[in-house]
């Protein structure tokens, strides 16, 4: 067995394994560099974009529509998924159509968006925002089914109003699942930041790609992906920052 | 000898319980229930499983309406959760966010008391049974036996008129059940509470209790009601059981358990 402290070695050793592999296999002219790239190039590029700005041009905008949609839609979200608990009513009315918006693929609904927020950034933070208020909605909603209905018993036994039981018990008995929602979230915006970049824009990580690609120029796509797993790295740490705190 | 009367806290007349009434699916719980709960005193009910015991215990926190008959309590019949009766379940179920001060006065805080005084009583009570020094810690951190006892103190810091023990113990290894079961008696007493205790354990019935009401199958009703007597002064669990008396009370209680068993099975 090998000792843990191994393990990042090996992590290493992989990684530099495969770029090796890559960098000859273009070198020598097995595989082409206008299809597959070619990390000694993407290192280049990144390098060229980075003391341009151009990369922190196109990283910020990416970064500004996936935070304030992941803001709007995680808190909108969550919010309406805790309130379904007060009135199973409304919940049983609404679910088969939370099911049904949450099966259409979001990005089926980019004509509208379109239409209703236009080109500018306001349509990459309301795709954002559409992805993960779906998700927040459904899971804390779940969330809330899933505190012990004893610990609501014991509350009425106490004689205690369901306002009373939804603010002392269900929200924060459901809160585990909102930072669970939180981190996935990040995740839902920035893919719908970069799709709604896809679409159309003319600043972003998405357009970036989107448009080194239809150049294949794939070494700057690479970088643009590289960008898009350090962002969400960034993203995911801070969150796990934020859900230490909240710890019992 | 003038025979006094006895103070009744609590009463249960003709109490039936019918699920899905009229349907295929009807469920005859219990029919026509009857029994009186005396002031400061510990009635234990005992029964074969699913004679519904937990249900009648819903019925009487008024958490559920019987088919027929009512519960009173001080006289007055039950209709809805007052909060009138302190709930002592098996799980403990305290809240994980909230620290032991926090969690004995959540009934308080439900009814409206002053923070200050909610916590001046949960600190009295905190102090008294034991567990000075753990005020601000997570239930996380506590023993079964402590956590169980944080929720007694939640159930105690209410003053409820009557305390229903629904198998409060029965998650609880052998010696912390024994002691718990000491402790939560002497309380009850110190503090003149009157207390129905629901249990599977004959012993524990036997040793808590100042009688022993015995339900019969379902549709269940009243068997027999056995006042307990163990002449042992205190309550020393070990005590108690070591009584000669403690094996009578037992073999009877047994052999009118099993007599249900053996005429249904």
């Amino acid at each position: 067995m090998a000792s843990k402290a191994r393990i990042p070695i090996y992590q290493t050793l992989l990684i530099a394994g495969i770029l090796i592999v890559w960098e000859v296999l273009v070198r020598t002219g097995v595989a082409p560099v206008y299809l597959y790239g070619q990390p000694s190039g993407i290192l280049q590029k990144l390098i060229a974009l980075t003391a341009s700005g151009e990369l922190f041009t196109h990283a910020g905008a990416t970064a500004f529509e996936a935070i304030l949609g992941f803001v709007v839609g995680t808190t909108l979200g969550s919010v309406t998924g805790l309130a379904l608990w007060l009135s199973e009513t409304v919940a049983r009315i609404l679910r088969p159509i939370i099911v049904a918006i949450n099966g259409v693929p979001k990005i089926a609904l980019a004509p509208l968006v379109v239409v209703w927020f236009g080109v500018d950034i306001g349509a990459k933070v309301a795709i954002a925002a559409s992805l993960t208020f779906i998700v927040a909605l459904i899971s804390v909603y779940q969330g809330t089914q899933e505190v012990d209905p004893d610990l609501v018993k014991l509350m009425r036994s106490l004689g205690a109003r369901r306002l009373t039981i939804w603010r002392k018990v269900i929200v924060p008995g459901a809160s585990p699942w909102i930072l669970a929602t939180m981190r996935l979230n990040i995740g839902f915006a920035m893919i719908g930041a970069v799709v709604g970049e896809y679409i159309s824009a003319k600043v972003g990580l998405g357009y970036f790609i989107y448009n080194a690609g239809a150049l294949y120029d794939l070494n700057s796509v690479f970088v643009g992906i590289f960008c898009l797993m350090v962002m969400a790295l960034v993203l995911d740490f801070l969150l796990v920052k934020v859900e230490a705190r909240f710890k019992w | 000898m003038v025979k006094i009367r006895k103070e009744v806290v609590l009463e249960a007349r003709d109490v039936s319980m019918t699920f899905n009434q009229g349907t295929e699916r009807e469920v005859n719980v219990f029919r026509g229930i009857n029994f009186e709960l005396h002031a400061g005193e510990i009635l234990a009910i005992i029964g074969p499983s699913g004679c519904g015991k937990s249900t009648l215990f819903n019925i009487i926190a008024g958490l559920l309406a019987p088919t027929a008959g009512a519960v009173h309590v001080d006289g007055e019949v039950v209709d809805g959760a007052r909060g009138h009766v302190g709930y002592m379940l098996q799980k403990d179920l305290l809240l994980p966010w909230r620290t032991v001060m926090e969690n004995v006065t959540l009934g308080l805080e439900v009814r409206g008391t002053d923070p200050a005084l909610a916590k001046e009583r949960a600190a009295g009570l905190i102090r008294s049974y034991g567990l000075a020094g753990f005020e601000e810690a997570k239930p996380s951190s506590l023993s079964g036996g402590m956590r169980q006892r944080v929720a007694f103190m939640r159930t105690l810091a209410l003053d409820p008129k009557v305390i229903l023990l629904d198998e409060p113990f029965s998650a609880l290894d052998f010696q912390t059940r024994l002691v718990l079961q000491g402790d939560v008696k002497r309380i009850i007493r110190d503090r003149n509470k009157s207390a129905i205790l629901v249990t599977h354990d004959i012993g524990e019935a036997i040793a808590m209790a100042d009688r022993v009401l015995v339900l019969s199958h379902r549709p269940s009703t009243v068997k027999s009601i056995y006042p307990i007597d163990l002449g042992v002064e205190g309550d020393d669990p070990i005590a108690l059981r070591r009584s000669s008396k403690f094996n009578e009370h037992f073999d009877v209680i047994w052999s009118d358990l099993d007599i249900q068993v053996s005429a249904t099975a």
